[in-house]
């Protein structure tokens, strides 16, 4: 390849990241924790309070949400388990908000019981994963971010394409500081590419949907394009209201029709659709073991539970077949736990990718321009905010526990996102007020002791028993397994820092390229 | 720059040639639908890369306006739009 054309790749792979890549940093590590939602959702939950969760049924839960919110039965999904879940749509002002409840919050008569609030770890966490908290715009963001992420990484692979092989065992202590980094970067992206590829590509459909059937209704299909599209990849029409009441199967009716439909459904939640109605509709969805597109669903009517249509592996449409994957190999959930270890562990990684990506554009406008204030801006805000990010969410851990068992119960979810801004605002303001090499010193362990700190609080509040539950295990392991990777990437700076001398930028003055200090020769 | 302009002018591009695939070939587009989005969203990927090729940004801009109208005028022939 001419130089000319690999330079312009560099310069491109280089715009691409510095543009996505704290957002990327963000998605990634509020993912890696997301790779245990279903536990964190456990996690968060009084102990004592799911002790004495009632025996309860999805049928009791049901009825006594759908007396108590008449307007729930249009969309609601119904989560199995040991204490079951209600999760409804709801519209306040005009606008849509999902609600949830607990089989354990209302007791034997229906009467509510739970007192209301409580932790939204779980929900906060997903929250910055996929719109990265900001409610309406995130969305599209995260997804016209992962396609330039998806331009980054093609960029990427022409550029080390011819040296794959090389970079695999590059790893070495050479050079300058920079060099370190940049051999770190390579070395992780290479490791980690198809798994970037699949992230890129999955998270680019979900955020871009949106987008992509405006764009082509309006250029290419006309109008209509949308709900052609929606009525293609739904497992069932929406159904309208007719407006005449009837009454409905049992829950025990629908679970029975899916296991006669489809043996092998492992049912994950129940759809219900203008449940009530003469049209209403129920989904049993769930997952179909041991294949990649595990998502499927059993289509019945509400009314007499009579088949409506079947959705799974074997028996779906084209589109069908291509959307199904998208959403398992993005959560991957589809190998059980050890598949879920593995994306957590390359989401961890993703973060440094991203680290070390944009450490490398700063240092390397440096070199190039001079002492430069947006490389020095940009190094800043990359400390700032990956730490406070990391910082913030061991933070909102950390206040829910207490915040649970006190007498403000009730203010513990905006406690968490109040901890998580409060930390990343703090630190964005010491990231630009001491040097970077201070901030690089002192973060990194002080985010390691933070997600030390977190399952200890929650151990000596709910009981250190409590830590042997698997969902609890789960989670706090993956706490103290973020704390563990800060140490070692920590060590790992400091071996350096006895190696070499930092570069410039990182004391806080960026000198211009002299003979003591040359311009990397390898760009790449 | 040239990664901007391509970021936004790929955009409708990709959509655009997406359409014009679903044209010539002889399946219904309704078939495969999901297929023709991540198609898309491939696409619009590598025009912002080869956008970034570009000598000088005047170039990937005018490259792209002129792909972009031409794509359009390629669809008008086509009886695609309504077609939803």
């Amino acid at each position: 390849m001419r130089a000319e054309t690999l330079k312009r790749h560099i310069d491109l792979h280089a715009w691409a990241g510095i543009l996505t890549g704290l957002a990327l940093f963000v998605a990634f590590f509020a993912g890696a924790l997301n790779m245990f939602h279903h536990e964190l959702h456990h996690w968060q939950e009084p102990a004592a309070r799911e002790a004495a969760a009632p025996d309860a049924n999805m049928q009791a839960l049901l009825d006594t949400v759908v007396a108590n919110n008449p307007d729930a039965g249009q969309w609601m999904f119904l989560v199995p388990g040991d204490d079951p879940s209600a999760i409804w749509r709801d519209t306040v002002d005009g606008e849509g908000v999902w609600r949830t409840e607990h089989a354990s919050d209302f007791n034997d008569a229906g009467e509510k019981v739970a007192p209301p609030g409580g932790s939204g770890l779980s929900d906060f966490v997903n929250e910055l994963h996929y719109e990265l908290a900001i409610p309406k715009f995130g969305l599209y963001v995260m997804g016209i971010v992962s396609v330039l992420y998806g331009a980054a990484l093609i960029g990427g692979l022409v550029i080390h394409w011819s040296r794959l092989k090389k970079e695999f065992f590059a790893l070495k202590h050479q050079g300058n500081l920079r060099r370190y980094w940049k051999n770190l970067h390579n070395l992780v992206g290479v490791i980690s590419y198809p798994f970037h590829v699949i992230f890129a590509w999955t998270g680019a459909a979900m955020g871009c949907l949106a987008i992509v059937t405006l764009v082509m209704g309006a250029l290419v299909f006309g109008p209509r394009f949308q709900s052609v599209f929606t009525e293609a990849t739904e497992a069932w029409p929406t159904p309208e209201a007719s407006g005449t009441r009837v009454a409905m199967a049992s829950i025990d009716d629908y679970l029975a029709g899916a296991r006669e439909a489809m043996p092998e459904l492992d049912v994950g939640w129940i759809e219900l659709q203008q449940y009530g109605d003469e049209n209403a509709v129920v989904d049993v969805g769930g997952s179909v073991h041991g294949k990649v597109a595990h998502y499927s669903h059993v289509v019945m009517r509400g009314d007499n539970a009579e088949l409506l249509t079947v959705s799974g592996p074997g028996q779906r449409s084209f589109n069908h077949f291509l959307m199904a994957p998208v959403y398992s190999l993005h959560f991957g959930d589809y190998g059980g736990l050890f598949v879920r270890l593995m994306y957590f562990a390359l989401a961890l990684l993703g973060c440094l990718l991203f680290f070390s990506g944009n450490i490398m554009w700063c240092e390397r406008r440096t070199d190039r321009q001079g002492p430069s204030r947006s490389a020095a801006f940009m190094l800043r805000l990359t400390l700032g905010v990956t730490f406070g990010v990391m910082a913030g969410l061991a933070m909102a851990f950390i206040v829910s526990k207490p915040m649970l068992y006190s007498p403000w119960q009730a203010w513990t979810a905006p406690a968490e996102k109040i901890a998580f801004l409060a930390t990343l605002l703090v630190a964005l303001v010491a990231a630009f007020r001491a040097a970077p090499l201070t901030t690089a010193g002192l973060w990194p362990k002080l985010c390691a002791g933070l997600y030390i700190l977190a399952p200890l609080v929650q151990g000596g509040i709910e009981g250190f028993h409590t830590w042997l539950e698997p969902d609890f295990l789960l989670v706090n392991g993956a706490l103290l397994a973020v704390a563990a990777s800060l140490i070692l990437v920590d060590r790992l700076r400091r071996r350096r820092m006895r190696r070499a001398a930092p570069h410039p930028l990182w004391v806080g003055a960026a000198h211009p390229v002299t003979a003591a200090n040359p311009v990397d020769p390898d760009p790449a | 720059m040239r990664g901007l302009l391509g970021s936004v002018l790929g955009l409708p591009l990709a959509m655009m040639l997406c359409g014009l695939l679903a044209a010539i070939l002889p399946i219904d587009w309704r078939d495969w639908l999901v297929l023709m989005m991540l198609l898309s969203l491939l696409v619009w990927a590598l025009l912002i890369v080869l956008s970034g090729m570009a000598r000088t940004p005047w170039r990937a801009g005018i490259g792209l306006l002129a792909a972009n109208g031409l794509a359009w005028l390629l669809l008008q022939t086509t009886s695609l739009y309504g077609g939803a």
